[in-house]
């Protein structure tokens, strides 16, 4: 009889335990495609979902992976898959076609060094800019990004919750460090939430395929092959999924594809910060250079010095207010990411006006906590 | 209908609509797919069953992901039709490819009218040889594709080639979509916008245009001898309503350690010789102490040949940052190993508190390590070396007990 205070340890790496996470939040089909780093969430799948009966596949290219879970899911089912950053630019047509038919589907992005085929074994998180500005008109597509096996069960669970509740595609933004790096897990201390559910139409009738009458609301669902007639298409259309130019209703619909979720940044945002009173200096990171900053905070402050920390997990919609938060009483903010141009600092620039910004940045190798220390006067 | 005076898509639809009716399948059960081109305009005109119109050339791939999805994992009553034009089974002709192979149980309505009609009539991979068009201006110089050959090689069972005008036409829809597998009619059809003003085609010189280039007409093949791919899945995997046990999946310490520092052990040897899998039952017995733990395995792209080393980390605390600047341990037992390793120049940072374990047929580069030597490969064989050298390391060190290592 294991007891809730015993710890149940396994070795596993992130890949591993965002399969875990998924099939916990209820995924039941997932297509995929070999890629390095991105291979073990595909293997992790096949185990667990096969053994249930539930369906794990193999797709003949990226466009077919995606493309069968976006079908899986508009049929009502939860569908992920997985890739890295070539798979990604052949996914990008179809994740904005789940975007325009507002079908939830989580991709397991696992970031490896660019460009092209770029370095298949090595850690990069140049692909901030690339998987979130990927629509045509600029939508916002949530990005969860994880540093731990832990976070990766976590925030891919998240993801689908997310997924659900928006209708929209959701990303996992990992990488190959905290993808292929095996570690010691404590299931035990794993968060128990149920899976997310969908919330269908009862009326189908008077009800459109997309209704809502503001902006911000979410739709109920109707899924291919149930009572409710599904009208879906990529293109521009009506709220009764009508293709349509122009008329009103169709540029609300296209204006009710972002505010879903601009609307919902708040409660959507997932930090966690490390604050010390009297820090000057705020850290700020995300994926496995959030460890790197963790590890430099915790050497500084044995040194004497004060310095606050902010991890990222959501990093879009951009956590903007969790952000100010940790800025007040901040005069240099250090922002650390494995990418040679500090993409994440050129999004975070419009909201640190006034204060001086230091980017930490590299490619090759993870950044080491003695390039963020030194950045910590 | 939103078709031109003539145009073929409008002899499909009714066709198709008919053989719907003939089939008295409830709306609801039935989802049509549709393409990227005029063809695509088909989801407005059918108001009852459900519509799904993708991306170009994809929409074989969506119709193949909803069908296994009802098939698997929902009811199982779901009919599933493509209708694609010929730019549109180009472009995805992998999706075709791949539902064919799968024998996927979708079927497939391909209204060829040898152009890209929505666009401006374009040639496309269809078009017939001198077919002249706005891109081909001075006659097509390349053969045209025969899909209902290219996917019959790819196992498909329900293959058949017509006209639109074909009496018939509404009876073979209809057939196809009672086909258990994949099935594909390619619908042979007049683009009257497009097609006809300067080549010398017409309704009746279709099926000559087509045939002269040793392509048939009617049915190619009807037999159902492959089961389709979600029997055989459900087969293979059948529907399991409770997880598998828990037992024997998570590990609680039984040990415990002394260990005060962050340890960072690399140890190198050659692929095959259970570099990697003694690393992991090294952090396995780090676990089973009590202690934090961390491995990054690294090989040539090959896996099978060359080196194979492993990063493990093991400490007392949450391991946060996971690389390994300078390794408190090297445990180096073979050529390959010692070769990467000095290529990453591990082993010329070395400090003096740092240990080396060695195979004594090596060679050392000079370094300021202390270094402690061993005939693991001779003694104990190659595949055991790099297990021995650790166990050899425990026994001198005081990382955790070595009764709980196991090899």
């Amino acid at each position: 009889m294991t007891t809730l205070s015993e710890p149940k340890l396994r070795f596993c790496t992130g890949n591993q335990m965002i399969a875990e996470g998924a099939v916990r939040a209820g995924c039941r089909f997932f297509a995929g495609y070999p890629i390095t780093p991105a291979s073990g969430i595909y293997k992790s799948m096949i185990d667990l979902l096969q053994r249930r009966g539930d369906v794990a596949i193999s797709a003949p290219d990226e466009i077919s992976a995606l493309a069968y879970c976006v079908g899986a899911s508009m049929r009502g089912f939860k569908s992920m898959t997985a890739t890295s950053g070539p798979g990604w630019a052949l996914m990008i047509e179809t994740i904005q076609y789940a975007l325009m038919t507002e079908t939830p589907v989580v991709i397991a992005f696992v970031q490896r060094l660019g460009p092209s085929t770029g370095g298949a074994t090595q850690g990069a998180q140049g692909d901030i800019l690339l998987s979130e500005f990927c629509t045509s008109g600029g939508y916002t597509i949530p990005i969860l990004c994880p540093s731990t096996p832990a976070e990766c069960f976590d925030l891919t669970h998240k993801a689908f919750a997310w997924a659900e509740m928006l209708r929209t595609p959701v990303i996992v933004l990992s990488d190959k460090e905290v993808g292929m790096t095996s570690e010691c897990v404590d299931f035990a201390r794993l968060s128990n939430q149920a899976p997310p559910t969908r919330k269908h139409k009862s009326d189908f009738a008077s009800s459109k395929m997309y209704d809502f009458a503001e902006r911000v609301e979410v739709p109920e669902y109707l899924s291919v092959g149930g009572m409710g007639k599904v009208t879906a298409t990529g293109s521009a259309h009506n709220k009764s999924g009508e293709l349509k130019k122009n008329d009103t209703e169709t540029l609300e619909v296209l204006h009710h594809l972002e505010e879903k979720i601009r609307s919902r940044r708040s409660e959507l945002a997932v930090t966690t910060f490390d604050g010390q009173a009297g820090a000057e200096t705020l850290v700020v990171s995300f994926g496995i250079t959030a460890r790197t900053m963790r590890e430099t905070v915790r050497n500084v402050r044995r040194l004497g010095k004060k310095v606050s920390a902010l991890s990222i997990q959501s990093l879009f919609p951009v956590p903007d207010e969790k952000i100010k938060e940790a800025m007040v009483g901040i005069s240099r903010i250090v922002i650390a990411e494995e990418n040679f141009s500090g993409q994440y600092r050129s999004v975070l620039a419009p909201l640190l006006y006034g204060k001086e910004v230091v980017g930490v940045n590299k490619i090759g190798s993870m950044i080491t906590p003695a390039e963020i220390e030194e950045q910590i006067v | 209908m939103p078709f031109c005076k003539g145009c073929g898509h409008s002899h499909v639809l009714r066709k198709m609509n008919e053989a719907l009716v003939q089939l008295q399948l409830p709306a609801s059960d039935v989802c049509l797919v549709t393409d990227i081109g005029c063809i695509g305009l088909a989801d407005a005109l059918f108001d009852s069953v459900h519509t799904v119109h993708t991306t170009h050339g994809r929409s074989s791939a969506f119709a193949t992901g909803i069908q296994i999805a009802d098939a698997l994992l929902g009811t199982g009553t779901l009919k599933t039709i493509v209708l694609i034009g010929d730019g549109g089974a180009m472009i995805g002709l992998q999706h075709l490819v791949n539902a064919a192979l799968m024998n996927a149980n979708i079927t497939v309505l391909l209204c060829n009218n040898f152009l890209f009609g929505m666009t401006g009539g374009q040639n496309s991979a269809f078009s017939p040889f001198a077919f002249v068009t706005p891109t081909t201006p001075r006659g097509n110089i390349v053969p045209p594709i025969d899909m209902c050959r290219v996917l019959t090689d790819c196992g498909a069972e329900y293959v058949a080639r017509s006209l639109a005008t074909d009496k018939e036409l509404g009876t073979i829809i209809a057939s196809a979509i009672s086909h258990p597998g994949f099935a594909l009619v390619e619908i042979v059809e007049l683009c009257t916008e497009h097609a006809m003003e300067k080549n010398s085609l017409t309704g009746k010189s279709l099926a000559r245009i087509v045939e002269s280039h040793d392509q048939h007409f009617g049915m190619l093949t009807g037999s159902a001898t492959r089961s389709e791919f979600s029997e055989r899945y459900v087969d293979k995997y059948p529907p399991r309503s409770q997880e598998t046990s828990d037992n024997g999946k998570y590990l609680t310490p039984l040990f415990k350690s002394g260990l005060t520092n962050q340890v960072g052990i690399v140890i190198a040897g050659s692929a095959g010789e259970r570099v990697q899998s003694t690393a992991k039952k090294l952090c396995e017995g780090a676990m089973n102490s009590g202690l934090w733990c961390t491995q990054k395995n690294d090989n040539p792209v090959t896996q099978g040949s060359g080196f194979s080393i492993s990063e493990v980390i093991i400490s007392p605390n949450e391991i946060f940052y996971t690389g390994i600047e300078v390794p408190d341990v090297v445990i180096a037992v073979s050529e390959d190993g010692l070769r990467e390793l000095a290529e990453k120049q591990t082993l010329s940072h070395l400090l003096p508190s740092s240990t080396v374990i060695l195979d004594s047929g090596l060679k050392l580069p000079p370094t300021n390590a202390q270094i402690f030597t061993y005939p693991f490969r001779k003694e104990y064989g190659a595949d055991k070396a790099a297990g021995r050298a650790v166990e050899f390391y425990l026994q001198m060190s005081s990382l955790f007990s070595p009764d709980s290592f196991h090899l």
